[in-house]
């Protein structure tokens, strides 16, 4: 019976068709801005790889967008959503990413190595720090909580004392390319593809954790939190590893995204960047992952798109968009799609039983 | 035989309310214990005072001889105690199959990996499935477990206690809210574990005709202090119990005849 829930022999050929969406989905996005250069540019496959674009090139550093916010909401996700915990303070996740890798680079001069495993570092000791409130707030509280830290960081980046380092309230700007690869001006395809490459690390590796033992564990935290106690599980532990994990992989994105944008403002730290992961993840389906790459998206090119067509009201639309979405795709796309399936299954199972004379005691069989 | 679990001059208060009031109970290896008491008599505060959810105010807990009374409460089911709650308490949205193989990986050393699928650990998955034949819900190991009937989710929850392999078995009231009929079943169970894998079952029970059946030792507790401990046959003898326990039983279902 519960061999069904086994999973079938591996085999290159099982894998690559049980993985063919995710392979589709990254050969097109490789593909993406070759298709784009010649419908939006009218200009050969060679510019691409030259850096020689127009708009097409944007809409590839909107693209690039798109995978910071996934990543970021990708880690956001495994937090509330697989999880349970509520944390308000996800953006100060992203920020001490996206500042520390900033002013490692261009203040202490650090090679770049050195200041990814500064940044990797610190966001361990952050994710230790928002462990230590675990165990004494739950719930609501601990959002509470994690606003807080949020905040301090927030009004401690842009504070005049740290000008020299942080730009108070303009931002971090004057961050150079540390290497070749990471220069989004000269290089952004090559750029590009890094980026993509990184995003579908992640989703992969997510996905994973999810399935893992200690991802079941996480599960069953979000489930009945006391029960997985009883179990024998001891949960702080497994809490603390989910914040580490989030807070290297927002870290991640906040690194990415330094060095794609020409400034980083306050506003990475700020309240609006921790409810836009809780956006990005509530559109694409709460603790699904994939969700939060396709809410990254939506997300991302509804917010473009709106607001260059609709300028100062577009606040108005994406807001009106929202309560439409809560309130008839509570589940998000993904979560909406898997529900879909299910019964859409359901359904062929119950006619497969109608023709086979069906047992099942509900369904009898018409002869 | 030897003691397993002993409980010493246990005591909890809850603000001016003693609970439990001085209790020394003595469970012996491979018996089947039971406790009785009419309601409010202390039972599952006792209950959860030696299984480690609550503190005691004063006394101790000791398991094999050893000091258990400060161990937090993950830390209990790796010692060999498992415990089941008077209220149904699973996973409610995860599969029968689920509930059951997460008890099963607690007991291993697998539990901080992160990278392999956990269809790969086969020996959970195998422990899983005997689990789940011992407790004869195999055919519905793919149902998610809040569509159970309230009997098969009690089976479960018996299951996930039963899946570590613990020593002692800690039940409360494992019948709480099943129809009449049905309580036999959980309780054969419940017996034909006790038997055949040699294990020690500590009992909290309501259903007194239930008790005496299938209990070698019976402590009956009332207003939070041990009133009395012996066998079946004894208990039943004994005239305090029947005044305390049975005679407020007898005398709340004259009330009732008679209104």
């Amino acid at each position: 019976m519960t061999s069904t829930t086994l999973d079938q022999s591996a085999g290159l050929g099982d894998w690559l068709r049980r993985r063919r969406g995710l392979l589709a989905s990254f050969a097109l996005l490789v593909a993406f801005p070759f298709v784009i250069s010649i419908i939006v540019d009218g200009q050969g496959l060679a510019a691409v790889v030259n850096n020689d674009l127009g708009n097409a090139r944007f809409l590839q550093g909107l693209a690039i967008e798109v995978f910071i916010l996934g990543i970021y909401a990708i880690s956001y996700d495994l937090i509330l959503g697989v999880t349970g915990i509520l944390s308000f303070g996800h953006a100060m996740f992203f920020a001490v990413g996206a500042y520390g890798f900033g002013i490692l680079l261009k203040t202490f001069e650090l090679a770049w190595p050195v200041a990814v495993l500064v940044v990797v570092i610190a966001a361990i000791i952050q994710a230790f720090l928002f462990a230590l409130v675990l165990p004494r707030v739950h719930g609501i509280t601990y959002a509470l909580v994690t606003l807080g830290f949020a905040s301090v960081f927030w009004i401690v980046i842009q504070s005049s004392d740290l000008a020299d380092y942080a730009g108070a309230e303009i931002g971090l700007q004057g961050v150079e390319s540390p290497a070749w690869f990471l220069d989004t001006t000269n290089e952004r395809f090559i750029f590009y593809l890094l980026c993509l490459g990184i995003f579908f690390g992640i989703y992969v590796l997510y996905q994973r954790i999810v399935d893992s033992p200690a991802g079941r564990v996480f599960v069953a935290i979000r489930e009945n939190e006391d029960r997985a106690l009883m179990l024998g599980y001891n949960t702080f532990w497994f809490k603390t590893l989910v914040l580490v994990i989030a807070s290297i992989t927002a870290a991640l994105a906040g690194m990415i995204h330094t060095m794609h944008q020409p400034i980083v403002t306050p506003n990475v730290a700020g309240l609006f960047w921790t409810v836009t992961a809780l956006l990005v993840i509530l559109i694409g389906g709460m603790g699904t992952i994939t969700g939060a790459l396709i809410g990254a998206a939506v997300y991302r090119l509804l917010e473009y798109y709106l607001d260059r067509w609709f300028g100062g009201a577009s606040g108005l639309l994406i807001g009106a968009a929202y309560v439409l979405l809560v309130l008839y795709v509570p589940f998000g796309i993904v979560g909406t799609w898997r529900a879909r399936a299910v019964r859409i299954k359901q359904g062929r199972d119950r006619l497969l039983r109608l023709f086979t004379g069906g047992d099942d005691g509900r369904t009898p069989a018409r002869e | 035989m030897s003691v397993i679990l002993e409980a010493k001059d246990l005591r909890r208060e809850f603000g001016a309310l003693v609970a439990v009031d001085d209790v020394n109970v003595q469970i012996e290896e491979g018996t089947l214990h039971s406790i009785i008491g009419p309601n409010g008599a202390g039972k599952t505060t006792f209950f959860n005072l030696v299984s480690g959810t609550l503190r005691p105010t004063a006394g101790r807990v000791f398991y094999k001889g050893e000091d258990i009374t400060d161990l937090p409460v993950h830390k209990t089911i790796h010692r060999g105690i498992g415990r089941s709650f008077q209220i149904t308490n699973i996973f409610p949205f995860l599969t029968v199959h689920e509930n059951v193989r997460l008890a099963c990986q607690a007991l291993g050393k697998d539990s901080f990996r992160l990278l392999r699928s956990h269809r790969k650990y086969r020996q959970y998955l195998d422990r899983t499935d005997e689990v789940l034949g011992q407790v004869g819900l195999t055919d519905k190991a793919l149902q998610v477990a809040a569509t159970l009937p309230h009997g098969d989710q009690r089976k479960l929850e018996l299951g996930m206690i039963l899946a570590p392999d613990p020593e002692v078995l800690m039940l409360d009231e494992p019948t709480a809210g099943m129809a009449a009929e049905q309580v036999p079943e959980l309780m054969n169970l419940v017996q034909s574990i006790q038997e055949t894998g040699d294990k020690t079952v500590v009992l909290v029970e309501h259903n007194m005709n239930v008790v005496m059946s299938v209990s070698d030792r019976i402590t009956v507790m009332h207003q939070g202090a041990l009133l009395a401990e012996g066998t079946p046959a004894e208990i039943s003898a004994d005239e305090r119990v029947q005044t305390a326990y049975l005679g407020e039983l007898y005398d709340s279902a004259a009330e009732e005849g008679t209104s």
